[in-house]
């Protein structure tokens, strides 16, 4: 099937004319300003995802045409996926999972009085990942959309276990310290039913703990909750208000200029930005793996290339551009097996896929097929065009959610600190609406709190909850098909997988004692 | 947004928000009825109704949370079939006598699905497979021993067969299912029709049969089990019901409401398009959207619904404690495995950062400077320490006293406390608590509708 996209035909060429003039409708531009600012707004709140800013546009959807709807979403993922960074940044909580990579760096700027730079690369990469996605998206729907049709529970697996792997080794102290982060996660993301089995595992006999440890809560305590109290902690009666303002309102002047930062990075790492991006675009095309996942691979490739490995996780811009990037360049290419399938790549699609099918549109190859079906074909330019706008208007808003956000980090901290933990409280608690998540939230703000303490890092504990469970399933369900490594190691993606996964884990060893070799020969 | 505030009737039944707890996961056949219920009560009822998806422990989390709700009628509950499984496989003593069923809105039948390349054309022809190479063929659809498991193994004991002569690979759900189906990774697939009529239409699966007592609407060329000569039904009901306990006049208001809900006598609107310049709107009824998603539409008064969760009640209880059906659970691997690996890994971990500390402690005396700065910032100061003990108690005086005290009277508190042990001075504790706490609960409550605890005076 040749992709209409690449070969207008008449009718390709009458689609693309009529998706752009229903994207360029004035109503349908001001649904998309609407929804980047509501998108901003929500993604940069922590605890609410993106995903859950999605759920809550679907009743005003109803009110809305089918490119409108689709326009909605669209703009709410890609604003709200930027603006997770924002938090991320000035207070170290991740705003939506997504961010969670590169916290640590942004934040370590920001203490620096430094954070318009983290903030303004973070904007213009993502800006830069989001259209490449939508590049991506499409040119090569049809013809990804059948590689990733290939994977399996033993593909799934392996995909699975790399982007572990990756969070481990990007923690900047030891790689057996990142291990033991990711290896706690991963217990906690054991608890309760698991995915495969009716039998509760490690509830100690509660109730509430069969469901498990939501990460949205855990999120928060682990990253917000301990970061509160570290500062507390910190906080002693010698400080007056003058002191405590953290070093950023007298050290800004001293931060470079942030138009600068972006223009040089963007000059020397155009590369990087397509490799990045490429990275994010591939991930997000397989199902389950969405934008976090996206973020902490782009991120490890990134370190594991760059000529200054050790200033990663405490103030790498490159990390930061890097990650930035690929979790929006996913965002676009989740839409590939959605729209050819009718298989959402992260649960955002999933609500899209609703949302369409409520308007009619049945999501399959036949949507890239302009003779049969030209309204069906229109809907999938209009997507790709509101890719397009939404990520170019994500240039001013979210520079007003910079500056905005900025305002923040200026309000002492001894005021700051209370409010935060009145947001990490309804935060936690307005996902599932549930008192037990309030709980998981405390003591996992305790648990990072001590796991700081010993400097094991704590963006692995995350990762190893969100994924945890999928890995494990995967794992399940290959081992109940056939447990053989040659099933395991059967096909040529499922090779390359593992051998990255190996070479990961194994090459700074391989290196270190090549390195101890030759200076013993010397 | 269409009635926030100005409604408040008070003493009559409903005056404030209600809450439609949905056991399952946002984007899925639950979720959506779930949410096409809750738009539509919301125009008979006059008041917001919102979706609540309470997922986890395979509907445990929601079904308790909805039924073990103050019985006031303001917390709904979208059931499922999971309500007549969870207590037999212990996972819960919660069951169907824990709640007032109001009406039972649709019922999805199972499926039985295979790849459009498979050798078999009827369901004949896969039995007498299963019966050649028993334990060869894999089947997906859900967890092991969710619902569309269980139907199908109640289909091979029908059939004279062993529960486990398919292999049951779990999955998350139907879509992540078919995928498998699709890529070659399962042979089987079984799930309801709605679930894979993308897939069907597409001509990537086939249906070998639906085990429903007729043929389903909308997909009539699908032949049934019991025309293929098995004596075996089964299929996934939805249905709205509230908590043992409830008064009967909210009951009745409910079911009043819920019977001209699902009888079509409300619309929604679904959207607007322009006609030569003028704007046409389209309306909705509950049963039109049913209908156009592919969904059954039998709705059951509260009657039949109880005759119906009594019924299924009863005939998944025989097949999950019998012996053919445990023997599939008693496997190799279980769900004690994994965890376990992990701890032998956590173990193997600790060991070697033990050992490694100690190798460069016997290597050179000089530690990293990084750890000796991080030491001498552990100096702290008393006022810090209780500081540091205060925010943790107030965190944890939140879930104890929000559904007594109320959001807004309760975080208030809180706050002011905090902000005076970081030693703040009143006034200034007093004007930010003011202005942050009423901003919070408007953009929550009321923009986001996150259903905040309401306490003392509803606020």
């Amino acid at each position: 099937m040749a992709d209409p996209a690449l070969e207008p035909t008449m009718t390709a060429r009458e689609a693309i004319v009529t998706a752009l003039t229903q994207v360029t409708d004035v109503t349908t531009l001001a649904v998309i300003a609407a929804s980047a600012v509501y998108g901003i707004f929500v993604g940069a709140i922590p605890g609410l995802t993106a995903t859950m800013a999605v759920a809550l546009l679907v009743p005003l959807t109803f009110f809305l045409s089918d490119v409108q709807a689709i326009a909605a979403i669209v703009t709410t993922v890609t604003c709200s996926i930027f603006a997770g960074d924002i938090p991320a940044t000035l207070v170290r909580i991740p705003g939506t999972p997504a961010s969670a990579a590169y916290a640590s760096d942004a934040y370590s700027l920001t203490q620096r009085g430094r954070h318009l730079e983290p903030l303004s690369v973070s904007l213009v990469f993502s800006v830069i990942g989001g259209l490449f996605g939508t590049v991506v998206l499409a040119a090569a729907a049809p013809q990804l959309a059948r590689l990733a049709g290939e994977f399996t529970s033993y593909e799934n697996f392996w995909l699975y276990a790399l982007g572990l792997t990756c969070a481990a080794i990007v923690s900047h102290d030891s790689r057996l310290k990142g291990a033991l982060a990711l290896l706690v996660g991963m217990l906690l993301a054991t608890v309760g039913l698991g995915t495969d089995y009716s039998v509760p595992r490690l509830t100690f006999g509660s109730d509430h703990l069969i469901t498990g440890i939501n990460f949205i809560p855990a999120m928060i305590g682990l990253f917000g909750i301990s970061e509160v109290l570290r500062n507390v902690l910190g906080l002693s009666d010698r400080d007056d208000a003058g002191d405590m303002r953290p070093a950023v309102a007298d050290g800004a002047a001293k931060g470079r200029e942030p138009g600068f930062s972006v223009r040089r990075l963007a000059r020397e790492r155009w590369l990087s930005i397509l490799r990045s991006s490429s990275i994010g675009s591939v991930i997000g095309m397989l199902p389950g793996a969405g934008a976090d996942i996206a973020a902490w691979i782009a991120y490890a490739v990134s370190k594991r290339l760059s000529p200054n490995p050790k200033g990663y996780g405490s103030g790498s811009l490159e990390g930061i551009g890097d990650a930035t990037g690929a979790n929006n360049a996913a965002l676009g290419s989740a839409w590939i097996p959605a729209l050819v399938f009718g298989i959402p790549g992260d649960s955002v699609t999933a609500i899209a896929i609703g949302v369409l099918l409520m308007k009619n549109i049945t999501p399959g190859p036949k949507i890239f097929d302009t003779t049969d079906h030209p309204e069906q074909a229109v809907l999938a330019f209009a997507i790709y065009a509101v890719f397009i706008v939404a990520n170019l208007l994500l240039i001013p808003i979210g520079w007003f959610a910079i500056h905005g956000g900025s305002l923040l980090i200026r309000v002492p901290r001894r005021i700051l600190l209370p409010v935060i933990v009145l947001f990490c409280l309804i935060g936690s608690y307005a996902m599932n609406a549930s008192y037990f998540d309030v709980w998981v939230m405390l003591v996992m703000g305790v648990l990072g709190f001590v796991l700081e303490a010993f400097r094991v890092p704590l963006g692995p504990v995350v990762l190893g909850i969100i994924l945890g469970g999928e890995l494990e399933h995967r794992f399940i369900q290959s081992i109940t098909k056939d447990a053989s490594a040659g099933a395991f190691l059967g096909s040529p993606i499922s090779v390359v997988l593992a051998s990255l996964i190996l070479l990961l884990w194994v090459a700074p060893s391989i290196s270190a004692m090549w390195r101890k070799l030759r200076e013993r020969d010397a | 947004m269409v009635c926030l505030t100005g409604c408040n009737e008070p003493s009559s039944y409903p005056n404030r928000p209600i809450t439609l707890i949905c056991p399952w996961g946002a984007g899925g056949g639950t979720d959506a009825v779930s949410r096409q219920i809750a738009a539509h009560l919301e125009t008979e009822l006059g008041v917001p109704v919102g979706v609540v998806n309470a997922t986890g422990g395979k509907g445990v989390t929601g079904h308790n949370r909805g039924f073990r709700a103050r019985p006031d009628g303001y917390t709904l509950t979208m059931a499922t079939l999971e309500l007549n499984m969870l207590h037999w496989n212990g996972l819960t003593d919660l069951t169907y006598h824990d709640c007032i069923p109001l009406m039972s809105v649709n019922e999805d039948y199972a499926a039985v699905f295979v790849h459009s390349d498979a050798p078999w054309e009827t369901i004949a022809d896969l039995e007498a497979a299963i019966r050649a190479n028993p334990k060869t063929l894999t089947a997906s659809g859900t967890a092991s021993g969710g619902a569309w498991h269980l139907a199908l193994a109640g289909w091979l004991i029908s059939a004279g067969l062993n529960a486990d002569d398919v292999v049951w690979v779990s999955s998350t759900g139907a879509a992540p299912s078919l995928k498998e189906l699709m890529s070659g990774g399962v042979d089987l697939v079984c799930c309801s029709l709605p679930e894979a009529a993308t897939q069907m239409k597409n001509g990537d699966v086939r249906a070998l049969g639906v085990m429903s007592p007729q043929p389903v609407p909308g997909f009539e060329d699908v032949p049934t089990f019991v025309d293929a000569g098995y004596d075996w039904t089964l299929g996934g009901w939805r249905g709205l019901a509230v908590p043992r306990g409830t008064p009967a006049d909210v009951v009745k208001t409910l079911t009043n409401a819920l019977d001209r809900v699902t009888s079509g006598e409300t619309t929604i609107l679904v959207g607007a398009s322009q006609v030569d310049g003028e704007v046409v709107r389209r309306r909705q009824t509950f049963p039109q959207f049913m209908e156009e998603q592919g969904y059954d539409n039998t709705r059951r008064g509260p009657e039949e619904f109880q005759r119906l969760l009594a019924e299924r009640d009863e005939q998944l209880g025989a097949l999950l404690t019998s012996d053919v059906m445990r023997s599939v659970n008693r496997d190799r691997f279980n769900a004690a495995t994994f965890p376990n690996a992990l701890l032998a890994a956590i173990g193997a971990v600790l060991v070697l950062l033990v050992v490694q500390r100690g190798l460069r402690r016997s290597g050179s005396a000089s530690e990293s400077p990084i750890e000796n700065a991080s030491l001498r910032r552990r100096s702290v100061s008393r006022k810090g320490v209780i500081a540091c003990t205060l925010f943790v108690l107030a965190i944890a005086v939140y879930p104890l006293a929000a559904e007594t005290v109320g959001f807004v009277i309760l975080s208030a508190a809180l706050l002011g406390l905090m902000l005076w042990s970081l030693g703040n001075r009143i006034p200034t504790c007093a004007a930010v608590t003011l202005v942050v706490v009423p901003i919070a609960y408007q953009f929550f409550a009321g923009v986001l509708r996150v259903p905040l605890p309401r306490g003392w005076w509803g606020w």
